[in-house]
């Protein structure tokens, strides 16, 4: 009993894998759960228990046709892995040269039939699209070669209970940079603005802050990340737009940094 | 406080088992699961195709218990596959296994959906619905062969284990998963002390731990 808040941290492990706490209760223990590996993997292991509840109860299978529709629904376009969409990229683009390729030919074809003013109209803002597209490209190349870079981690950052919303981290140990990627996370209020913490020495660092997009995308590159010390989590507490040194409201999202 | 007085009757403390290495270090037979996500995040359909024939029927069983009707337990099996399957990326063996995530995707879904409706329309409905043994048996199901641990063998030891607990333990573990109270809120239902019910549900879950260890669904654990 070294440290009896811990102890009694360690106690909401089962409560915590049941969704049982309150939020506040839960944002309390995952701060405590980002820094104990055993906390961790007492909760993985009440998550394969809590997984096994259902089958306590009355058997009902489902419709023998819902595989194929789960199938189904996968093969949605929307409905893509993340990995998968990136793979798909370049043959998209392939595409969209070809069919640009496809405009311009087409273009000479019905000059003669059409004005030729609609049809440069038309070429004009396809090549403007185009030139937009490919600068957000080469801007998103640039990026996944900074987390490609030998030696870079991601980490998650997550809320309670949930997989959204989410945040990876991507730490580059030798340049001592991290890029973030956020996603779902939800609109703050005028003035305010989500804020980084590193967790060093078990207190938190204050790093950037950031307003994620209407889509609830979030991406912000070069972060300093400190160089010294046990850095053993990161993260994120809404705080006025300019920033604080020290967190003024609960945490949203945690994840533990551990690197190898 | 109550969670301090009852650390001192922990009987897992002092008992802790290796189970401690795997979520970390998985064995060799442990790759099955996390293999079919990994093949997932590369938009291998097969892979999911396998998760279903492994998991469906317990997803299913998770938001039937919370839903209370077929067809809105369908729906969350469907949307429980649809966002691991986008989301595959994001799954970290360490914080679990792939049951657990998908059990966790589906119980929120599932709440999810039950609070889209009125608590109230909701209990009604449950005692009006289906009952329990005139629901279709799962007898299409395939067990899975690389488990060791067929579903009747792992049904039955599920419910021994749940058998095993006091009435207000297992009462405490159910209303918490499954109808999505927190501690607080069930202490309220029930009109207990909350201190009462945070050890109901450590202990009760302790208890299912040791009796259930052996019929986790994660490969090697």
């Amino acid at each position: 009993m070294s440290h009896p808040e811990q102890e009694t941290l360690q106690d909401l492990a089962a409560a915590y894998a049941l969704g049982a706490l309150s939020p506040d209760e839960a944002r309390r223990f995952e701060a405590f759960l980002a820094g104990s590996p055993e906390a961790q993997r007492e909760v993985a292991e009440y998550r394969e228990v809590a997984a096994l509840l259902a089958l306590g109860g009355p058997e009902a299978a489902p419709s023998p046709d819902l595989r194929e529709r789960v199938l189904s629904r996968m093969r949605a376009p929307s409905a893509r892995p993340a990995a998968a969409a990136l793979r798909r990229r370049s043959p998209q683009w392939g595409a969209l040269a070809a069919g640009l390729v496809a405009a311009v030919g087409l273009g000479f074809g019905y000059v003669q039939l059409r004005e030729a003013r609609d049809l440069r109209g038309e070429l004009g803002r396809t090549t403007q699209r185009l030139a937009t597209t490919s600068e957000l490209l080469t801007e998103r190349e640039a990026t996944l070669n900074a987390i490609f870079e030998p030696g870079v981690q991601m980490f998650q950052l997550t809320a309670s209970g949930d997989p959204d919303p989410g945040i990876q981290l991507f730490w580059d140990q030798q340049r001592h940079r991290a890029i973030v990627h956020g996603f779902k996370l939800k609109p703050v209020p005028e003035g305010r603005a989500y804020q980084l913490w590193f967790i060093k020495d078990g207190a938190p660092v204050p790093s950037v802050t950031f307003k994620p997009e209407p889509t609830g995308h979030v991406r912000v590159e070069q972060i300093p990340v400190p160089a010294d010390g046990e850095v053993s989590a990161a993260a994120v507490t809404v705080e006025p737009e300019s920033g604080s040194t020290q967190p003024t409201s609960p945490i949203l999202l945690v994840g533990p940094l551990k690197r190898s | 406080m109550n969670e301090s007085q009852a650390t001192t009757s922990d009987p897992t403390r002092t008992s802790r088992q290796p189970w401690l290495m795997r979520s970390t270090a998985p064995g060799p037979t442990a790759t099955g699961d996390t293999d079919l996500i990994a093949r997932a995040a590369g938009g291998d359909e097969r892979a999911m195709a396998e998760l279903y024939d492994r998991y469906g029927h317990v997803l299913h069983a998770v938001a039937y218990r919370i839903v209370g009707q077929r067809a809105d337990a369908e729906e969350v099996v469907l949307d429980t596959f649809a966002q691991a399957w986008r989301e595959a990326t994001r799954f970290e063996a360490a914080r679990g296994s792939v049951a657990g995530w998908l059990t966790t995707i589906a119980r929120s879904r599932a709440l999810d959906l039950v609070r889209a409706r009125s608590r109230r329309e909701r209990i009604t409905a449950t005692a009006a619905a289906e009952r329990p043994d005139s629901a279709p048996a799962m007898g299409g199901w395939r067990v899975d062969p690389s488990s060791g641990v067929d579903h009747a063998e792992r049904r039955q030891q599920v419910q021994l284990a749940l058998e095993a607990l006091s009435p207000p333990q297992r009462r405490a573990i159910e209303l918490a998963f499954f109808e999505g109270l927190s501690q607080s809120e069930i202490a309220e239902l029930l009109q207990e002390p909350l201190g009462t019910i945070k050890t109901r549900v450590r202990l009760g879950m302790q208890k299912l731990r040791e009796c259930l260890r052996p019929f986790y669904f994660e490969r090697g654990r």
